[in-house]
């Protein structure tokens, strides 16, 4: 090993939460070295994997993994990395590439409500957070103003903000108006706040409708990680790609000092720093704790009291799809732009969960394809049909709520990876209060088929929920040790140099994705490192510090 | 591939004397296939191959150079695949079997003929074709599903319009059929 990788700060992970973090600092004058165990890749090389893929109903087949840096593939066939020890199945997706997951996003960037925040206080479930929503609500706007945030303050009074939205909403697609004229006055239907532009905004175009946010936007109007690397990588960080950290160091005062990476042939590397953040992902991340195991932190770094990796928390979905007594065409526009709100807060949050009703706008052209070649429909009824489902096909889900949960967990299986390196293992299970949300929904998603005139009703089964991949909860921020990995600013308990940024800091889930709320707590976490740090960094400089070049 | 066919389906096979489809079909085969009238093929195991995929299809005009691509791909990968073809529209024929019906009573009474459908049908509608045991997209706008909705639809990943083009109101070709 030839070199010796040195900066103020090592940020571990180059997704939206770690590149975004890491631009912050380096433009605060720090040297930064940002470690993303992933190949880098393009948007047109991802566009050409979608068009060429003969699964593209498949959204992660234009994501292969690499021997290297695996992660989790289900179609065609399990891929075995994300280990399953039940009850229920969890299968999480998460694409380890340079920019990480937000490559494949529906760009939603909603606040968390404040109410979400305080479940412990109000419903006597869950937990409260560390900081309130006010103490957030700049570093939200940040965020938003980076990533472009479009959406409609009038439409969302639930999230309070003090300054606007950074761009006007995105024009609602047809299907969508039509839901919203139909259903009110009993059911508000409001657009998204998206990270998606409805203007040429930060020199991306606005949306021009091509209806495939996931698995990737063929033109960038939607804001992402690989986006935020590239701000990172021209404010001056310095990313290391293909360099999969596998053990974190402290010396004798429990201060990290090292993070050591393979390379894709094993070789192993050796990167010292003032400060490390880990950003990893909400499995990758508690994953790498719990394999830094030393005589002083036998089960891992940060995790003296075992709460590393608990709290396992996403939303689950359960839908109703319908066929529409008009014609909507789902398939213009963007493809998830819509919802009802009005059931993510209340009362009811002591008994069962809350969740937002989401409405697709998702092509059935494919999903219809499959079906119909399942069924052996052929000659002009195939023609008939498609354009029937195709026209008139819409869909609603809930977004449930899951409660932090200790035995909800990421653990180490015994099964290991290319380069040895132990998977990741799931424990989870869905409980009874978010059960109770998702038949709660059902007089909602029967009543909304009435209302569009709706015929051939389709419920998903009591028992099987879909995910949504908002990974959450397994690096639980909190004031008490006892029940949280680190404090309300994202350092870990039991070291004082190393902090958290992602989503596993998230202490619940809410009813909304966890991207921007992951974005904002980092901010915060990066804002409250600098003042602490106060006069540091001590001026910039080259982050490849005494050894230059891999 | 002769240009000026190209609102048609046919095969190129310069060595071969061409016939009209319609001389390959019975009475049956060829009310299904209204166009066979005015189709040149090059001989009966493309004949049989364009029957079936018009059958399957649904009576619409087909893009020819997919119909090439489509069918250099299955004689490549399915061991007999003319041959088979050929079986089973003489079956079709013998039978009048509704394309409705097809799979159902291949699946169930013909299980080596019940492939040769699903495949062709696979191909058409989706655009993938399995060859050597890997699955490979030969057609992603082309694909059949995607030429049945374009007055309404672009393919995912192709822009719809304009920035808000979508809030107007979709507005069908009126000689499409969507009622079921």
């Amino acid at each position: 090993m030839a070199e010796n990788l040195s900066a103020d700060f090592v940020v571990i992970g180059s997704g939206i939460c770690g590149a975004l973090a890491a631009y912050k600092l380096a433009r605060a004058g720090a040297s930064v070295i940002m470690l993303e165990a992933g190949p880098r890749v393009t948007r047109a090389q991802l566009l050409a994997n979608f068009r060429n893929s003969p699964r593209r109903s498949d959204w992660m087949s234009p994501y292969p993994f690499s021997p290297w840096a695996p992660h989790p593939v289900y179609k065609p066939k399990d891929n075995g990395y994300l280990v399953q020890a039940g009850p229920y199945p969890y299968p999480a997706e998460y694409i380890r590439v340079v920019g990480g997951t937000t490559w494949h996003w529906a760009a939603h960037t909603w606040r968390y409500l404040p109410n979400d925040m305080r479940m412990q206080s109000l419903y006597g479930v869950g937990v409260d957070w560390p900081c309130t929503y006010d103490e957030l609500d700049p570093f939200y706007q940040e965020a938003e103003e980076i990533m472009g945030v479009a959406g409609s303050a009038e439409e969302h009074p639930e999230s309070p903000r003090s300054k606007p939205f950074p761009l006007e909403p995105v024009a609602e697609p047809w299907a969508m108006r039509r839901l919203r004229e139909r259903l009110q006055p009993e059911y508000p239907v409001v657009g998204n706040t998206v990270a998606r532009n409805s203007r040429t905004f930060g020199g991306r175009p606005a949306c021009c409708g091509s209806n495939n946010c996931q698995p990737i936007c063929p033109v960038d109007a939607q804001y992402h990680g690989g986006l935020a690397v590239d701000a990172a990588e021209a404010a001056g960080v310095r990313l290391i790609p293909n360099a999969v950290v596998y053990r974190l160091e402290h010396d004798e005062r429990d201060r990290i000092v090292a993070a050591h990476y393979f390379d894709p042939d094993k070789q192993s590397y050796r990167v010292t720093g003032k400060t490390f953040i880990v950003a990893a992902n909400g499995i990758e991340s508690p994953k790498l704790l719990l394999l830094s195991t030393s005589e002083r932190f036998p089960n891992g770094i940060a995790n003296s009291r075992d709460m590393v990796g608990r709290h396992l928390m996403d939303h689950p979905s359960t839908s109703l799809t319908f066929d529409a007594d008009e014609e909507v065409w789902l398939g213009r526009g963007p493809q998830s732009p819509s919802s009802i709100n009005t059931l993510r807060d209340g009362p009811f949050r002591a008994e069962f969960s809350a969740y937002r009703l989401d409405f697709t706008n998702i092509s059935r052209v494919d999903s219809t394809t499959q079906r119909l070649l399942l069924d052996g429909v052929y000659g002009p009824e195939f023609e008939k049909r498609l354009r029937y489902s195709a026209a008139r096909e819409m869909n609603v889900k809930t977004v449930l709520e899951v409660l932090p949960r200790p035995e909800n967990r990421i653990t180490l299986s015994d099964r290991k990876d290319a380069l040895g390196i132990p998977q990741p293992q799931v424990h989870y299970a869905i409980d009874a209060y978010t059960r109770g949300g998702a038949q709660d929904a059902k007089k909602h998603f029967t009543r909304i088929a009435e209302l569009m005139g709706g015929t051939n009703l389709r419920f998903t089964p009591d028992d099987a929920f879909a995910n949504n991949q908002h990974i959450c909860g397994t690096l639980s921020m909190g004031n008490d040790p006892n029940t949280s990995v680190c404090d309300r600013y994202g350092r870990a308990h039991d070291h004082e140099n190393l902090f958290f940024i992602g989503t596993g800091v998230l202490p619940t889930a809410g009813t909304c994705n966890s991207t921007l709320a992951a974005v904002a707590v980092g901010f915060w976490t990066v804002a409250h490192i600098l003042e602490e740090q106060a006069g540091v960094p001590s001026g910039k400089r080259a982050a490849t510090g005494a050894g230059a070049g891999t | 591939m002769d240009s000026k066919d190209r609102s048609s389906t046919s095969l190129d096979h310069p060595l071969s004397r061409r016939q009209l489809l319609v001389g390959f079909l019975s009475a049956y085969t060829a009310s299904l296939i209204p166009w066979a009238w005015a189709q040149e093929v090059p001989n009966e195991g493309q004949a049989a191959f364009m029957a079936l995929s018009a059958i399957i299809a649904g009576r619409q005009t087909l893009n020819p150079e997919l119909a090439k691509r489509i069918y250099e791909a299955l004689d490549r990968s399915e061991q007999d695949f003319a041959a088979r073809t050929q079986q089973l529209v003489a079956l079709i024929e013998e039978q009048k079997i509704d394309p409705l019906q097809l799979q159902a009573i291949l699946d169930k009474q013909y299980p080596q003929l019940a492939p040769i459908p699903r495949k062709l049908a696979t191909a058409w509608f989706l655009g993938v074709v399995e060859v050597d045991g890997q699955a490979q997209a030969i057609a992603y706008e082309e694909a059949l599903n995607a030429v049945f909705v374009a007055d309404v639809l672009k393919p995912p990943s192709y822009c719809y319009g304009a920035y808000g083009s979508w809030a107007e109101p979709p507005i069908p070709n009126p000689n499409t059929q969507s009622e079921v």
